[in-house]
């Protein structure tokens, strides 16, 4: 994906401290932290904004660490999703509050997959998209996923259903995609 | 039938080789248990990150051209300083804390610094903009939760919150700005306006600005311009200038100074 190569050269300026490169980091991929992080239901707009900064906070913090810098908006993505569950874990009281979720290390980060394989990746998802049968799930995930403009509540008022319910087809659908994944890392890992 | 469990994910992590052959087999077929397991945990590795990244890549991208948040920039740039522990506690202040502001409608007005009969209009606006003139009014909240009104050059105490009351002549946006001596201004957060008087609040709710590790003088500038934010990085040159030239903007700049007494300092 060329944006992610585009990035990766300003993870290296801002391992090297260069106020500027932070700016661009945050402008390039705040719109997909504040993606994740919007779509889970309980949070309000308060808590959204500050799980958001708190993970800009974390990442960049840590950044100089982070020994792999193609790496980074997966890492990124990874504390934006710790940090949204530990918040939702504080904030229910059914609950027991958990210990917070820990955020990976930047240090054992792994490689990622090459460039083809990415986009192999993306074949996949994208069919097992086109091999939903149709239905609510299949036409919300297209809504966020595929258009990528509507947020899970304007999701919700267009389907005329819950948040939650918005979400948890959102989250029924992405473990599937986890699985899919995760079997294709294992496969390949063995071979 | 084995499913995914926390000892099955360690045994991946560490590349077992039997559980990767058994996994890469079982998970070839769609199975509840096992996705449950996905979707309420972890990893292994940065595999969510990878899904997320994954998922959220294939709407087209918007991201290149996506306008940088000033004011979130910002918040994290202030959060990020650690040695200023009490900054990052800007933002909110509760609703009952909200109340209590209402209650208190007798806070004085400053005229705005700003709003002078100049002509010239400022140069990041088309020309012609409506000129906005602005009053304010500060209250502080100590640690109690009482509210007192302040003169400029008060003296409050770091446990103390302000809050901040406008009159504005046009609808509006303002940017709020603190300094302390010998700093530059920093952003605080953006404001819309609307014409009349009003609490200063954002999306996020009302505008407390917490003053825990300050200590000397500081100061609050609010600058408001008619219709959409001017941009901050200018205002804040402008703040910054030996000779400010914002009395020659279609800016109103309003400047409010306060002294903190720093509690833990005192006998
Ligand atoms: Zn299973």
């Amino acid at each position: 994906m060329g944006a992610s190569e585009g990035l990766t050269e300003w993870v290296r300026r801002a391992s090297l401290g260069q106020a500027s490169a932070f700016s661009e980091l945050y402008r390039r991929t705040r719109p997909q932290v504040a993606r994740l992080v919007g779509g889970f239901a309980p949070l309000d707009p308060d808590e959204v904004e500050d799980v958001i900064q708190e993970t800009f906070v974390r990442a960049f913090r840590a950044l100089p660490r982070l020994k792999e810098p193609g790496a980074f908006e997966s890492w990124l993505l990874s504390i934006a999703r710790n940090r949204a569950r530990t918040r939702l874990e504080r904030k229910s009281s059914t609950r027991r509050l958990e210990e917070d979720v820990a955020d990976p290390e930047p240090e054992t980060v792994p490689h990622l997959p090459e460039a083809l394989q990415l986009e192999r990746d993306i074949e996949v998802v994208r069919q097992l998209i086109a091999e939903l049968p149709e239905g609510e799930e299949k036409r919300t995930v297209h809504l966020f996923y595929i258009e990528g403009e509507l947020s899970a509540r304007e999701i919700a008022e267009k389907l005329g259903v819950g948040k939650s319910a918005v979400t948890m087809r959102l989250e029924r659908f992405r473990s599937r995609i986890k699985r899919e994944l995760l079997r294709r890392v294992l496969a390949g890992r063995w071979e | 039938m084995r499913h995914l469990d926390d000892g099955a994910l360690r045994a991946l992590t560490h590349q077992d080789a039997a559980t990767v052959k058994y996994f890469a087999e079982h998970l070839a077929h769609p199975c509840d248990t096992c996705e449950a397991f996905l979707a309420a945990h972890d990893g292994p590795g940065l595999l969510d990150g990878q899904v997320d990244s994954l998922l959220l890549g294939l709407a087209p991208r918007a991201s290149q051209e996506a306008p940088l948040d000033e004011v979130g920039l910002a918040r994290v740039r202030r959060a990020m300083q650690p040695q200023r522990p009490g900054i990052r506690r800007w933002g909110l202040v509760a609703g009952s804390i909200a109340a209590c502001l209402l209650a208190v409608v007798l806070l004085p007005r400053m005229r705005a610094a700003g709003s002078g009969d100049s002509t010239a209009p400022w140069t990041g606006q088309k020309g012609g903009a409506a000129r906005i003139a602005l009053e304010l009014s500060v209250a502080a909240r100590d640690d109690g939760g009482a509210l007192r009104r302040l003169d400029p050059d008060s003296v409050v105490t770091d446990a103390d919150v302000l809050l901040l009351r406008y009159h504005a002549t046009e609808a509006g946006t303002a940017l709020l700005f603190e300094q302390r001596a010998g700093e530059p201004p920093e952003l605080l957060g953006e404001f819309p306006l609307v014409a009349g008087t009003h609490d200063l609040q954002g999306p996020q709710g009302l505008a407390g600005v917490s003053l825990a590790g300050e200590s000397g003088l500081v100061t609050l500038w609010l600058v408001g311009s008619a219709g959409g934010p001017p941009p901050a990085e200018a205002v804040r040159e402008l703040l910054e200038g030996e000779n400010p030239t914002w009395e020659h903007t279609a800016l109103a700049v309003i400047r409010f100074d306060v002294r903190v007494r720093n509690g833990q300092n005192r006998p």
